[in-house]
């Protein structure tokens, strides 16, 4: 895309500058949350987890005051062509990151529970390695769209495959656990749970990633994608065992 | 293979007038004033029952490019118009079409309102008067009223149409004038910034008259205010040094535009 020059009324460009600037500040907050979370599941670590619960908050007050400089450029400045998808984008994007925040608190939540129980496996240490896959997914759509880099969103997307693969093996690996002992029942769920909170993290970047497309290119991406996630579909190892 | 094949199609889809409505073509229209040329190589299709923005920069010959439309030009001695301009299947600069009879097919309103210094009757009556298009007074009486209906006047002058057109309001005048341009049942009419000597109420009203004429009538409108081309017209043609740079559907240029020149006038960078 070739650069854009600055607009004739200089307010303008400091008001999008802003509302970009914004949503960074947003992407690395929850960047660090992502990997927080899921740090305090692997080391049993409740102070961080505790930090995690708490630093949502800023981000979503990040989200709404994102949302009103938003909404104040469209009222004010009638964006239209690249403008108007740079604050439509933004605006799409703040409601993407602020569930992944949302999704970290949730993880950190269930992680306060966890360490109340003996781990399960080393369960934890791959939910670490699949939320880092995420995080790193995350990191990239964001530089894609300082970039506006169409073919790193669109790698992105492609990745979330990868993700939907390791929450499948995950969940056959709980069932696995849950059915050899009923006592790993409670934290089964928990971590099942934190599982499918990684994979939704997932689905949100994929959804940014198709936002960076969309401001680059003026389109959305094809709906072609791989769509990994069988878990809705699963019957489990018990019940395959019967079939046979 | 088969992305040529759909290529193809796509361009007979493109091609096929039978899909669209032409009211207006132009083909290889240049300008010149003197040595200045003012139009380039200008090729547009002007579809019925559609409002069509020209918009542009000061001085890119989007008002030149309109009084080609129905030959105002012709009243300047040193301007030069070539090309192919069809209304419908006629070439309007062929030496056998008559421009008076031409401008009551094409009508126009300009920037400023201009009542003739009659009354408000004579204003509308004027123009199917010379055309000869009343038999009687009470035709005459039913074209008056059905014209000021149109441009959504009616109400407010009804009571006084013998008093001076002179004295309304701007945004009156200007409704008037745009009853007037459709008192002799043009097909297509031309707008010259029709709403820039106007308040934003005055503005809107027009506007919706705007919508409403599309029924009826081709409306091509020049205007300044790109907010106003995306609220009036269903497509936008981008004007830029003579030159139509780009021409589509209006919200395809307002959101996506093609061309980056195009990209730097809407979104307001120095281009």
């Amino acid at each position: 895309m070739t650069e854009l020059k600055n607009h004739i009324v200089k307010a303008f460009d400091r008001e999008l500058e802003g509302i970009q600037a914004q949503i960074m500040k947003m992407g690395g907050l929850v960047e660090a949350s992502i990997m927080q979370a899921a740090t305090s599941l692997e080391t049993r670590d409740v102070e961080l987890a505790e930090k995690v619960r708490a630093g949502d908050k800023l981000v979503d007050a990040l989200e709404e005051s994102l949302n009103e400089e938003a909404a104040q450029v469209i009222a004010l400045r009638a964006p239209t062509a690249t403008d108007l998808r740079i604050v439509l984008s933004v605006m799409r994007m703040s409601a993407n990151l602020e569930r992944i925040g949302d999704l970290s608190k949730n993880i950190a939540k269930r992680t306060s529970v966890l360490v109340q129980m003996p781990a399960v496996g080393d369960t934890a240490t791959s939910l670490r390695r699949m939320a880092r896959e995420v995080e790193l997914m995350l990191k990239d759509a964001l530089d894609a769209y300082i970039q506006r880099d169409e073919a790193l969103a669109l790698d992105v997307i492609q990745r979330d495959h990868d993700v939907d693969q390791m929450h499948n093996t995950q969940f056959r690996e709980l069932l696995t656990y849950m059915l050899e002992d009923p006592q790993n029942i409670t934290a089964c769920m928990h971590l099942h749970f934190i599982a499918k909170n990684i994979e939704r993290m997932g689905d949100h970047v994929t959804s940014i990633a198709e936002q960076v497309v969309f401001m680059a290119t003026g389109s959305k991406p094809d709906e072609d994608r791989p769509k990994g996630d069988q878990t809705a579909t699963d019957l489990g190892p018990l019940l395959q065992e019967h079939e046979d | 293979m088969l992305d040529v094949h759909s290529h193809r199609q796509e361009i007979q889809k493109m091609t096929d007038v039978d899909l669209i409505d032409l009211k207006m073509s132009a083909r290889n229209v240049q300008v010149h004033y003197g040595d200045t040329h003012a139009i380039k190589d200008v090729d547009i299709d002007i579809e019925a029952k559609c409002v069509t923005a020209f918009i542009g920069p000061s001085g890119c010959g989007k008002s030149t490019f309109l009084r080609c439309l129905n030959r105002m030009n012709d009243t300047i001695d040193i301007c030069r118009v070539t090309g192919d301009i069809l209304l419908d299947d006629e070439n309007i600069y062929d030496k056998r079409v008559d421009p008076v009879q031409l401008r009551a097919k094409v009508g126009m309103v300009f920037q400023k309102p201009n009542p003739f210094p009659k009354s408000i009757y004579d204003n509308i009556a004027y123009g199917p008067r010379i055309h000869g298009l009343a038999r009687n007074k009470a035709e005459l009486d039913d074209i008056v009223e059905k014209s000021l209906r149109r441009g959504a006047i009616w109400n407010e002058v009804k009571d006084r149409l013998h008093a001076p057109g002179t004295g309304l309001s701007g945004g009156q005048q200007q409704r008037l004038c745009i009853a007037r341009a459709i008192a002799t049942q043009p097909e297509v009419l031309l707008m010259d910034e029709p709403c820039s000597a106007l308040d934003p109420i005055a503005t809107a009203q027009v506007e919706e008259l705007i919508d409403e004429l599309r029924q009826e009538y081709s409306v091509v409108i020049v205007t300044h205010s790109m907010q106003q081309a995306a609220r009036v017209s269903q497509k936008t043609a981008f004007f830029h040094l003579g030159n139509l740079v780009e021409f589509g559907e209006t919200s395809k240029i307002f959101t996506n535009p093609e061309d980056p020149r195009t990209e730097s006038y809407i979104t307001g960078r120095i281009g």
